[in-house]
């Protein structure tokens, strides 16, 4: 390959395989007519022969796929040529086969080519070189339309396919301001999971009865469709008043179709926007559809105006992420632990939390970035911060108090799969010459769901390594007994939505003695979060619930404040 | 007796019928089943009948035939009675007309045959 003007020169992969063999068909009834066309023509094609029409018609049907071009004389016994023109021509399977005429009258050329025919050969059949030329040019003509017609369209649901798609979105806009065009984007939720559980062909037939209801749809009203990829349908439609009615429709259809699959549809909708170009509208349309995926309640999501600033505000935090940490914005603040089954309750450790103090924007709460930076995989970043930060912050107390206050900071399922994680965490813990088990590493229970059996692998191994492992929110997602069993940890952190009502909810309380109890069975300590009032703190101490977390002893607090904690103890 | 001897003799056009045939051997062929082919016969049936759409019909395949044999003049004139009852043309011949055309073409067809005959017989 050449660079050619820092272009690179594609070459094409050209092969003779690829041609498929062009079967030419000739309709004459003068013997004399076919055998020269027959002599023109072998050498190139395969040739077929017909006396009149109706047997052209019979060979026709017996080879709809096959036929490259039929060359048709036009005056014949029995069906003549323009019958068999108008029977190709209102038939959806043959009428994509070329037809030239075969003729020596002007007036017949007209009519045939008005009638759907590609070109003609008049007669006699003199120039030879002329009548392979023009059967070529028609079958390239052909071949070239029948190849951009399947790039076109979607086989299965007869949508346009993406790139096409985008190039007649694009032409509306431009050519056709006046037409106010939504964007819609329509998903199948967990489509793999239909198709696991169905078969391939049954996801196959849910969206193809999904293509047919909405190319009913655009039948009724203007606009244009595609099928994505996979589940993934976009609609460009002249605004609609009502498209919770739009989603009913689609979603009745496929409950026609199946009931007992349960296929739920989502679907997001960017309303017209003066000015804004199709990609950019279908790109809202998409983040609103993605919104209520896993919504059991919502399935429809309008774009608005909030739903646009959040987006612009997630791009500037991607945007802001190296500069904060470069420029050292990300402050790490501290929550203390407190022993409670000794008296006074005594401090034992410490969770660092992350918070940014943007110079433009403010104080961004951890919940508006982590979740976006966790979806970006950009969390290890932020999470190596606050490792590192941690690990200076221990030894700078040790140094200061002469106690090791163990701090524990989160690892993200990022973190988790990274090959050099333990390598990483080793390096700050010999830089800051600290015992393994002062820093404590948090791992949320939802990380056993994605890959369970490698997060106890990599657990294991850290914990053989020495580090000390706490399981974070446990309870707040799809916990179960066995991951408990299974997962080799040394804490248990209780989710603060259990804590939150057991002064007023007895099934509360009841719940967390029994959390406390396995954890008890299991020897493993816990650590109660959320607590927040004195009575909260006193039935989990009766209950024997080790440890405490939560504004009743202090909110997460800058270092520098962290340090009464640390001056208390030590004066007990 | 040689094709382009043939030719000369039934005044066809040699050099037409081998740009279309290119070889001697398929106009040997070809121009032996013009006797068989039908279609004097079905022009001379229509002239008697005075059918204007068979007229055509047979007209129009002569015309088709000659032409690509190199017989042009034959072709020529079937030419002239295909488009004297080409549906949708007017009429520009009597019947009496009509018929002496088509004496003419039927004489200078059975000319045509003669020499074929005489070609066949060396």
């Amino acid at each position: 390959m050449i660079p050619t003007d820092g272009v690179e020169e594609v070459t094409m992969i050209r092969s003779k395989q690829i041609k498929k063999p062009q079967n030419v068909l000739v309709v004459d009834d003068q013997e004399l007519n076919r055998y020269i066309l027959g002599m023109i023509l072998e050498d190139d094609y395969e040739v077929l022969y017909a006396e009149n029409g109706e047997e052209a018609l019979k060979i026709i049907r017996q080879n709809p796929d096959s036929l490259s071009v039929i060359l048709l004389d036009l005056m014949m016994p029995v069906m003549d040529g323009f019958t068999v023109l108008d029977i190709l021509r209102n038939d959806e399977q043959l009428k994509s086969i070329p037809v030239i005429v075969l003729t020596a009258e002007k007036s017949a050329e007209l009519k045939a080519l008005q009638m759907g025919a590609a070109d003609f050969i008049t007669k006699p059949f003199d120039m030879h070189e002329v009548i392979l030329a023009r059967v070529s040019r028609i079958i390239e003509l052909s071949e070239g339309r029948q190849l951009i017609s399947a790039a076109e369209h979607d086989r299965l649901t007869m949508l346009y396919s993406r790139n096409f798609f985008f190039e007649y979105a694009n032409r509306i806009h431009q050519y056709h301001p006046e037409l106010h065009m939504d964007a819609i984007v329509m998903n199948i939720e967990q489509f793999h999971s239909i198709n696991a559980l169905n078969g391939r062909e049954f996801g196959d037939n849910v969206l193809r009865i999904l293509g047919n209801e909405i190319r009913a749809f655009l039948a009724e009203t203007d606009g244009i469709a595609s099928r994505i990829e996979a589940d993934r349908f976009d609609i460009f439609c002249i605004h609609q008043d009502d498209y919770q009615e739009l989603l009913d429709r689609f979603q009745n259809k496929v409950n026609e179709f199946s009931r007992k699959a349960n296929i739920r549809l989502r679907m997001g909708v960017k309303p017209w926007r003066e000015g804004v170009e199709p990609i950019l509208l279908f790109d809202q349309a998409r983040a609103a559809c993605s919104l209520v995926r896993g919504n059991y309640l919502t399935h429809l999501m309008i774009y608005d105006e909030d739903m646009q600033m959040r987006e612009i505000l997630n791009q500037r935090l991607l945007n802001d992420l190296g500069r904060a940490i470069e420029e050292r914005q990300f402050k790490v603040f501290y929550q203390p632990k407190y022993n409670i089954q000794c008296d006074p309750p005594k401090l034992s450790s410490a969770e660092a939390l992350i918070r940014w103090r943007h110079p433009e924007l403010g104080m961004i709460s951890p919940g508006d970035f982590i979740p976006l930076f966790e979806s970006n995989g950009q969390i290890s970043v932020v999470d190596n911060y606050v490792w590192e930060e941690a690990a200076r912050q221990i030894a700078e107390w040790r140094e200061k108090y002469g106690v090791t206050i163990p701090v524990s900071v989160n690892l993200s399922r990022v973190d988790m799969f990274d090959p050099d994680l333990e390598d990483r965490i080793n390096a700050l813990v010999e830089k800051n010459k600290l015992d393994r088990k002062s820093l404590k590493l948090e791992v949320t229970e939802s990380a056993y769901t994605d890959n369970g059996e490698k997060l106890i692998e990599v657990i294991d191994h850290l914990r053989k390594a020495g580090f000390e492992i706490e399981m974070d929110d446990f309870g707040s997602g799809y916990s179960s007994l066995n991951m408990l069993s299974a997962m080799p940890i040394d804490v248990l952190k209780m989710d603060m939505k259990f804590v939150r009502n057991i002064e007023h909810n007895e099934k509360d309380f009841r719940l967390v003695k029994l959390i406390l109890d396995i954890a008890r069975y299991l020897k493993v300590p816990v650590v109660a979060e959320g607590v927040e009032t004195e009575t909260q703190m006193e039935l989990l101490q009766n209950a024997g619930c080790d440890l405490v977390q939560g504004y009743y002893f202090s909110r997460p607090v800058p270092p520098e404040d962290f340090e009464k904690f640390i001056d208390v103890r030590n004066k007990k | 007796m040689t094709l382009q001897e043939l030719y000369t003799l039934i005044g066809g056009n040699y050099a037409h019928a081998q740009q279309i045939m290119r070889m001697d051997k398929m106009i040997d062929k070809y121009i032996r089943k013009l006797k068989n082919s039908g279609v004097e016969i079905q022009l001379a049936e229509a002239g008697e009948a005075m059918d204007a759409q068979k007229l055509f019909e047979s007209a129009h395949a002569m015309k088709g035939v000659c032409a690509n044999l190199g017989l042009d003049d034959l072709a020529d004139r079937a030419e002239t009675i295909t488009e004297e009852f080409r549906p949708g043309n007017s009429r520009k011949l009597s019947d009496e007309e009509v018929k002496e055309k088509l004496a003419e073409i039927s004489s200078m067809f059975q000319k045509t045959l003669a020499g074929i005959e005489q070609y066949e017989n060396g």
